[in-house]
C-alpha cells in the first residue's frame, strides 16, 4: 500500500480541492446549516459518515456491477462474450444507493442510539440531496481511484467539508453581534465571508504534494 | 407486509422502465460519443504531424498501450515524416497534457495542448488563442526547436513563459522534453 | 392563479437562486463564464421540463409513501439523458461542465419543483412552471457569469470587449469571485426589497 499516495490524496481534497472552496460541493448545507457552531458539527459529522459509507458502496457497485471489466459480477455468473456496459446507469444507481444509505443509517441510528439520534437524526435527510455525497461518488469513478483510495477520498472529503462549516459557523456566531449593513444581512453576508475563506484556501492551491 | 411488497414493485417497475430506456439511448448515443473522441484525436495528430495525412499516421503499441505514432507521407508508409507522443507533467494545479509531433532529428513539428485545469486566466495561457490570432501563442513558440534541449528563458532557454505562470510554462517544457527522451528509448526497443 | 403568473414568479419573484437560494452549487461552480452558464441554464431547463412534466402526468398513481424515490428515478433518468447526449453532440460544453451535469440530480430546484408543484397540478401549469423555474434559474447563472467574466477576463462570451490595457480582475473567475459575486448580487436585491418596501 503506497500511503504516501493516500497522504496526498486526503490533503489534496482537505486543503487544496476543498469541496466548498474549491469545487463548490455541498454549498446548500454549507450556508444553510452554519448559522450555529452546535448545528455544524453535527451536521459535519453526519455528512463526513455517509460520504465514506458512500464513497465505499458506490465504488463496489461500480466496479462489480456496472463497469464493463473482466471483475463484474454479472459477466462472472452469467458468462457471454463480453463483459456488460451498464456505465450509464451510473447516476440513477448512485443516487438511490445515497438514498437508501441515508435511510438505512437513519434507521440504525435510531434504534441503536437516541442519543447520537438525537443530535444527528435532523441533518440525514438533508443529507440525500447534499451534492458533496453524489459528488465525491462520482470524482471516485472519474479519477480512476481504487477501493482504499476511494475510502480515503470520502473520509477526507467529509473531514474538509467539515472544516469548512466549523470555520463558516465560528464566524456566523460572532457576525450575530457584528453592525452589518442591513441589505447584507444574513445569506449576502454569509457568501462575503465564504469569499474571503476561499481566497485564503486558494493559498494551498500552489502547495506541491509528493513529486 | 403486503404493502411493502406492493410499493417496493411499483419502484422496481419505474426502475425498470427508466433503465430501458436509457439503454435505448445509450446505444444511440454511443458510437457518437466515440466518434468525437476518434475526433478529437484525429484533430490533435494532424496538428502535431501537419505534414502527414490522417490515414498515414499509426500507433505503436507495446500490449495494449500506445507508444508513440509514426506519421508517413503516404498510407503506404514511404517517406517517413516525423513522430507524435502524448506528454504529461504536472503544472500548478493540474496534470498538463500534450500533443507533440517531432521530425526524425528531434524539431518540433507540432504541439497542441489535450487536458489542464490550472488557474483561469494565467495558467490557462498555455492553450490560450489570442483574438485575432489562428494557433495558440504559447505552443507556436515550441515549433522548430529541438525537442530535446527545450527550456523556458528563466533557465536560459528561449521559451518564453507566460507572465504569472512560470510553474504552468515550466511544466509543459519539461514534460515534453522528458516525453521525447522516452520516445528515444521505446524507439530503440522497438527498432 | 393566471397562467401568466404561473410563469412569471419563477422569473423574479420566486427566483429559485436570489429568492429561494436553492441550487447554488452548479451557479456557483459554472458561473465563470458566460458560455458555460448558459449551458448550464439550459441543461436544468430541459430537465426540470421534462420531469415536471412526467411527475405531473404519474402523480395520481404514485403513492405518497414511495413519491420521494420515484422522483428521483424520474429525474436521474432525465439528467443522464442529457449526459450522454451532451457527451456526444457537445464535447467541449460536457468538459467544462464535468462532474455538474451528473450533478443537476441532486440540484434541489428540481426535486423541490416536483414536490411543491408538479405532484399536485395538472401538465399544462407544470409545464409552465418549469419553463419560468428553468428561464429564472438561467438568468440568474447569465447575470453572475457576465459580471465574472466581464471583470474576471475583459470579454463577453470569450470576445474580448475591454481593449488591451484593461487589467483583468482575475479573482472574479477563480472560485472565491464566485462567492464575493454572489454575495453582493444578493445583498443588492435585498436593499432593492428594502426600498421598496419603504
Amino acid at each position: 500500500m503506497d500511503l504516501q499516495n493516500l497522504l496526498v490524496i486526503s490533503l489534496g481534497v482537505i486543503f487544496i480541492n476543498n469541496f466548498v472552496f474549491a469545487r463548490f460541493l455541498g454549498i446548500c448545507p454549507y450556508i444553510g446549516v452554519s448559522k450555529q457552531l452546535d448545528s455544524a458539527i453535527g451536521m459535519g459529522a453526519a455528512v463526513t459518515f455517509v460520504l465514506t459509507l458512500a464513497s465505499t458502496v458506490t465504488w463496489l457497485i461500480y466496479t462489480y456491477l456496472l463497469s464493463p471489466s473482466p471483475a463484474n459480477l454479472f459477466f462472472k455468473l452469467f458468462g457471454g462474450s463480453a463483459p456488460p456496459d451498464l456505465t450509464f446507469l451510473k447516476t440513477i444507481a448512485f443516487i438511490l444507493v445515497i438514498a437508501a444509505l441515508v435511510q438505512f443509517v437513519e434507521m440504525v441510528i435510531q434504534k441503536t442510539s437516541p442519543a447520537l439520534y438525537k443530535s444527528l437524526g435532523i441533518y440525514l435527510p438533508l443529507i440525500t440531496t447534499n451534492c458533496a455525497i453524489l459528488g465525491a461518488a462520482l470524482l471516485n469513478i472519474d479519477q480512476g481511484y481504487t477501493f482504499i483510495e476511494s475510502v480515503v477520498h470520502g473520509i477526507s472529503a467529509g473531514i474538509g467539508f467539515a472544516l469548512a462549516l466549523l470555520l463558516m459557523a465560528g464566524i456566523r456566531e460572532k457576525l450575530e453581534m457584528a453592525e452589518v449593513p442591513k441589505a447584507m444581512k444574513g445569506i449576502p453576508i454569509a457568501f462575503i465571508m465564504a469569499g474571503l475563506m476561499a481566497i485564503a484556501f486558494l493559498g494551498f492551491s500552489g502547495l506541491k504534494l509528493g513529486n | 407486509m403486503r404493502d411493502i411488497g406492493k410499493l417496493g414493485g411499483l419502484l422496481l417497475l419505474i426502475t425498470t422502465i427508466a433503465a430501458t430506456a436509457l439503454a435505448g439511448i445509450y446505444n444511440v448515443t454511443k458510437p457518437r460519443i466515440e466518434a468525437q473522441k476518434a475526433l478529437e484525436l484525429d484533430r490533435a495528430l494532424t496538428i502535431a504531424l501537419p505534414a502527414a495525412p490522417r490515414e498515414a499516421i499509426f500507433p505503436v503499441q507495446a500490449n495494449d498501450d500506445i507508444l508513440y505514432y509514426v506519421g508517413y507521407k503516404t498510407p503506404e508508409k514511404k517517406e517517413l515524416i516525423g513522430y507524435a507522443f502524448v506528454s504529461h507533467g504536472p503544472g500548478y494545479s493540474s496534470l498538463i497534457e500534450t500533443m507533440v509531433g517531432v521530425d526524425s532529428l528531434g524539431a518540433i513539428l507540432g504541439m497542441k495542448v489535450l487536458n489542464q485545469v490550472e488557474t483561469p486566466g494565467l495558467g490557462t495561457k498555455v492553450e490560450e488563442t489570442r483574438h485575432g490570432e489562428g494557433e495558440p501563442w504559447f505552443t507556436q513558440q515550441f515549433l522548430r526547436k529541438p525537442a530535446g534541449q527545450l527550456a523556458v528563458d528563466k533557465d536560459g532557454g528561449d521559451i518564453q513563459s507566460i507572465t504569472g505562470a512560470t510553474i504552468s510554462s515550466r511544466a509543459v517544457v519539461k514534460s515534453v522534453v522528458a516525453a521525447y527522451e522516452k520516445l528515444l528509448a521505446d524507439r530503440v526497443k522497438q527498432d | 392563479m393566471s397562467v401568466t403568473s404561473e410563469f412569471t414568479k419563477g422569473l423574479y419573484k420566486q427566483n429559485p437562486v436570489f429568492k429561494q437560494a436553492l441550487g447554488l452549487c452548479p451557479t456557483l461552480a459554472v458561473s465563470n463564464s458566460v458560455e458555460s452558464a448558459l449551458g448550464m441554464g439550459v441543461a436544468v431547463t430541459f430537465v426540470l421540463l421534462c420531469s415536471n412534466s412526467i411527475i405531473s402526468l404519474i402523480r395520481k398513481i404514485v403513492p405518497a409513501k414511495i413519491r420521494i424515490p420515484i422522483y428521483i428515478v424520474v429525474i436521474a433518468t432525465f439528467v443522464t439523458i442529457v449526459d450522454l447526449s451532451m457527451a456526444g453532440f457537445l464535447p467541449a460544453l460536457h468538459k467544462t461542465l464535468g462532474i455538474f451535469v451528473p450533478l443537476i440530480v441532486v440540484n434541489c430546484i428540481i426535486l423541490g419543483r416536483a414536490e411543491a408543484y408538479a405532484g399536485k397540478n395538472n401538465i399544462g401549469l407544470s409545464i409552465i412552471d418549469g419553463l419560468g423555474m428553468g428561464i429564472g434559474f438561467t438568468m440568474a447563472l447569465l447575470l453572475l457569469g457576465t459580471i465574472r467574466e466581464f471583470m474576471g477576463n475583459g470579454s463577453f462570451m470569450g470576445i474580448p470587449v475591454m481593449g488591451p490595457a484593461f487589467e483583468p480582475v482575475l479573482i472574479m473567475i477563480l472560485p472565491p469571485g464566485a462567492f464575493l459575486t454572489i454575495g453582493f448580487v444578493l445583498g443588492f436585491f435585498n436593499w432593492l426589497e428594502n426600498k421598496r418596501a419603504k
